[in-house]
């Protein structure tokens, strides 16, 4: 969990300060934000034993639903 | 978006690297056992044509970039989601590659490492190339790509002394039927895989000789797909090779007296590589264009951190992942790889046709 959280620390202070400096503007912000909160998020949940269902799941589950897939 | 341009040869490269892939590692149309082979030339013949018609819709719409395509025939808001999906697809890919690879290594080469430490050191070589650009790339596939079929042919002659050539007969003891879906496996992987190449073939710089470059390096995969596969079944025979994970590391395992094993982690090094890198330069550039970002290098570092993520939680293991490639991938793929391609082929051309009924008409006029 530490060191997860170590590596998000780092990538992100690195690339926000860049970004503060040329003055981006909001949408780089926020697109890099949600990449980021999600890739958090699930790593943490991950590193703490509880994985969420996946996409490939939805995926599968959609083509179920749609009759695709068997 | 770039100015930059790529030769005929570095694209060409780039293909051949893209569809050598992880290909060259997981034996592609597997489920057809011993006609594996018919069952490449069929798909990849079936793969040759669909990656025509990317190359097609580039050259009716050119110096324009998938998403610019999809504004354009579709209406601004449509577009943009379906651009959004293809954005998804591409990072989906990509994390798959990353899976792939990750799985092989600590399968084979790294059994204590874990998975998660394997792929964050390779993404983070990939990001460094992709921030270079699509130029570097190019420069890169033209230093290693080469590599893949030098190893290939090094592996090949080292194990020419262990071999039963009547290994793949008889033809067809099964039926048309696992040959006809292991071909339509193969269309679908990897060569619908190259419709990330529409955010790329504009920056050809010859655009005349796209289609040449697209025939090309598309049989040169399949040529050595079927080469590989023959190697394979020479040596470890039909039965253990459709038991087998990762044939071609098994293959190079039976070299007698030579350890040559890590020339085939060499070759997933460098064709997932390249496919992992046309992906996420798909992906930034795509997104940056929806989002009217200058300067898709903003976004890669995230976009490449989330493809880590998503390749360690997209499956919870090996056999989830084969079996997921296998049985759900070709469906998934078939709206992304031919049926938005097929609608914006039919669109372009019906506009080119229209254009030149009224210069037509203009010059009676």
């Amino acid at each position: 969990m530490a060191i997860v959280l170590a590596v998000f620390a780092i990538l992100i202070f690195y690339d926000v300060q860049k970004f503060i400096r040329e003055k981006e503007r909001a949408r780089v912000f926020l697109l890099y934000g949600f990449f980021m909160a999600t890739s958090l998020t699930v790593s943490l949940l991950l590193a703490a034993g509880r994985r969420p269902s996946s996409p490939a799941q939805w995926i599968e589950a959609v083509l179920k639903m749609m009759g695709v897939l068997k | 978006m770039e100015k930059i341009r790529i030769s005929s040869f570095q694209l060409f490269l780039l293909i051949s690297g893209f569809l050598f892939g992880s290909t060259v590692i997981l034996a592609p149309a597997q489920g057809a056992k011993n006609d594996a082979w018919l069952a490449i030339l069929l798909g990849g013949a079936g793969g040759t044509l669909l990656m025509v018609v990317y190359a097609s819709i580039a050259l009716l719409n050119p110096s324009k970039t998938l998403v610019d395509i999809l504004r354009e025939k579709l209406g601004k808001v449509v577009g943009n989601i379906f651009a959004i999906l293809y954005i998804w697809y591409f990072i989906h890919l990509a994390s798959l590659v990353f899976r792939n690879f990750g799985e092989f290594i600590c399968t084979v080469t790294y059994p204590e490492t874990p998975i998660v430490v394997v792929i964050g050191f390779f993404a983070v070589v990939l990001a460094y190339t992709v921030n270079g650009g699509i130029e570097v790339m190019g420069r890169l596939s033209e230093l290693l790509v080469p590599v893949i079929p030098l190893l290939f042919f090094i592996i090949g002659l080292s194990i020419l002394t262990v071999h039963d050539f009547t290994a793949f007969l008889p033809i067809l003891e099964n039926g048309i039927k696992p040959v006809l879906s292991a071909a339509f496996d193969y269309i679908s992987f990897p060569f619908g895989e190259t419709v990330a190449f529409l955010m790329i073939f504009l920056h050809l710089n010859k655009k005349e000789k796209l289609k040449k470059v697209v025939f090309t390096s598309s049989a040169v995969s399949i040529l050595l797909a079927v080469m590989v596969f023959f190697r394979d079944i020479f040596a470890l025979g039909a039965d253990l090779m459709s038991r087998a994970t990762f044939n071609p590391h098994l293959t190079s395992l039976l070299i007698p007296g030579l350890n040559v094993e890590s020339l085939v982690d060499i070759n997933l090094l460098i064709g997932g590589g390249v496919k992992i890198s046309v992906c996420v330069y798909a992906a930034a550039n795509a997104l940056s264009q929806i989002a009217g970002i200058d300067d898709y290098r903003k976004l890669t570092r995230a976009i490449v951190t989330f493809c880590v993520v998503l390749s360690v939680w997209v499956y919870e293991n090996i056999l989830e992942m084969f079996s997921w490639a296998e049985k759900v991938w070709p469906y998934y793929s078939i709206p992304f790889q031919i049926i938005i391609p097929l609608l914006l082929l039919l669109l372009s051309i019906r506009k080119k046709g229209k254009t030149s009924k009224a210069k037509a008409g203009s010059r009676k006029g």
